[in-house]
């Protein structure tokens, strides 16, 4: 492992270094992932680009939409005041990465560009509709979070751009969000599965709408089950209506057998945790209504 | 590779250091400073025996490169105790016997201390969570969780 080290003092001049290196240069945040990456020589960047003196990347903005700047870190989710309300399935997702140490350093523009299929933080904002902002030489662009997700490890995540921020629209009155993930141990485990959900019930409180259902490590992306938010769109929220749309995420999402799990336990597991999650948000509805 | 030049406050002691971009904190302590309390063991971030305090609060030193260190406080082991006398922690493991080989316990004491500062009365389910990052190879919890409530209840009037 050997490299040029590198700290602009502002993102043009970072977005300037990785123009300039290209494929040969790398953005390091937290280095939680990209350091093991490299020492394990899966990764050997010439040139390493730190984040950390660039301002204001370490910012949480609410102003209408939520904006997490790429250098929030786990713990900074995790102890935000104003994501423990409905909004605390975000911060459910960012207290189970790792231990202490690593979301302490590690993080959410990292977890999204490191893109692994079972990252905690990265179903929760699908499910809050995130979008990523991207700088490169050329300006600034705004995807859905939804399409840098391509494929496992490769976000369209071009070397020479440099990933800012990522916002989320303010959740109305009548809605929430949940995390839930099975491991076999609560700290320093790797996702069997994971699921996010998001919901919002109508002003009546008879329906569900703005259904968001999200999983990890049940396909080669971070991805959203849409046949399940589709099936309890419109729908009043039964324990039946709930049971359907962890049955139809089962059937819809693509689990692999591995180490960690078998694809039938995985399956097993969306089917009973996507019920789990949503009631959890009409808890939470409750909750914050009441 | 060009080397880089860093000034690091090492346990409230000024160092400056003339090393290489790929080195680690880890590398640093333990190479060019000497201080072996802080271990080396996976260096991937999954052990945690490699944990020290970086401005207080608790990293794996083995996965942070030294430059990105700079001008920031760190603190070992090595640098807890204060004026030849040990830290509450350190007595508390002494005395509840939760040092059986004591690879993990540098690295087990400083996580307890970064969680002990910011909750003062913690429960032990809250102790067993703080210290979840640190692996201890001979399984010896109970008592390191026992050490750190105790030690809890012996700082907290002071706070």
């Amino acid at each position: 492992m050997t490299f040029h080290y590198h700290e602009p003092g502002s993102v043009a001049e970072a977005v300037e270094l990785g123009a300039r290196f290209g494929g040969d240069g790398r953005f390091l945040a937290g280095g939680t992932d990209l350091i093991v990456q490299m020492r394990r020589g899966k990764l050997r960047p010439r040139h390493v680009i730190s984040l950390r003196r660039v301002p204001g990347l370490d910012a949480i903005a609410e102003s209408g939409a939520v904006t997490l700047g790429a250098l929030v870190s786990h713990r900074a989710i995790e102890c935000h005041r104003a994501f423990q309300g409905r909004l605390r399935g975000l911060v459910e997702a960012a207290q189970v990465v790792g231990g202490h140490q690593i979301r302490n350093v590690g993080t959410v523009g990292g977890n999204i560009a490191n893109a692994s299929p079972a990252a905690d933080v990265v179903p929760v904002l699908l499910a809050l509709d995130a979008t990523v902002t991207w700088v490169g030489a050329s300006g600034a662009r705004t995807l859905p979070l939804e399409k840098l997700l391509l494929e496992s490890g490769q976000t369209a995540e071009r070397p020479r751009e440099l990933l800012t921020s990522i916002a989320f629209p303010a959740l109305g009155e009548l809605s929430a969000t949940a995390f839930l993930k099975a491991g076999r141990r609560k700290a320093m485990e790797i996702s069997i599965v994971c699921v996010a959900a998001r919901l919002a019930l109508d002003p009546e409180r008879r329906r569900c709408v703005q259904v968001r259902i999200a999983l990890g490590a049940v396909a080669p992306t971070t991805w959203r089950s849409r046949a399940a938010e589709a099936a309890l769109e419109g729908r009043a929220p039964t324990p039946e209506a709930l049971a359907e749309a962890g049955r139809l995420a089962a059937a819809e999402c693509r689990p692999i057998s591995d180490v960690r799990a078998s694809a039938r336990y995985r399956r097993l597991l969306v089917e009973s945790l996507v019920p789990r999650a949503l009631s959890r948000c009409l808890a939470r509805i409750q909750e914050a209504s009441s | 590779m060009t080397p880089i030049a860093l000034t690091l406050s090492i346990n409230g002691e000024r160092h400056d250091v003339l090393t290489e971009p790929h080195r680690t904190l880890l590398d640093v302590l333990r190479a060019d400073l000497g201080l072996t309390g802080t271990k080396e063991n996976c260096l991937e971030a999954e052990c945690g025996v490699c944990t020290v305090l970086l401005d207080g609060r608790a990293v794996n030193a083995c996965i942070l490169l030294a430059a990105e260190c700079d001008g920031r406080e760190v603190l070992t082991i090595e640098g807890l105790g204060r004026d030849g006398r040990a830290h509450a922690l350190q007595r508390a493991f002494a005395e509840h016997g939760a040092v059986q080989c004591g690879y993990c316990i540098p690295a087990m004491i400083l996580s307890a201390k970064a969680y002990l500062d910011e909750h003062a009365e913690p429960t032990e389910a809250e102790v067993r969570e703080a210290l979840a990052g640190t692996l201890c190879r001979c399984t010896g919890y109970q008592k390191i969780v026992d050490a750190v409530l105790a030690a809890a209840r012996e700082l907290a009037p002071r706070r």
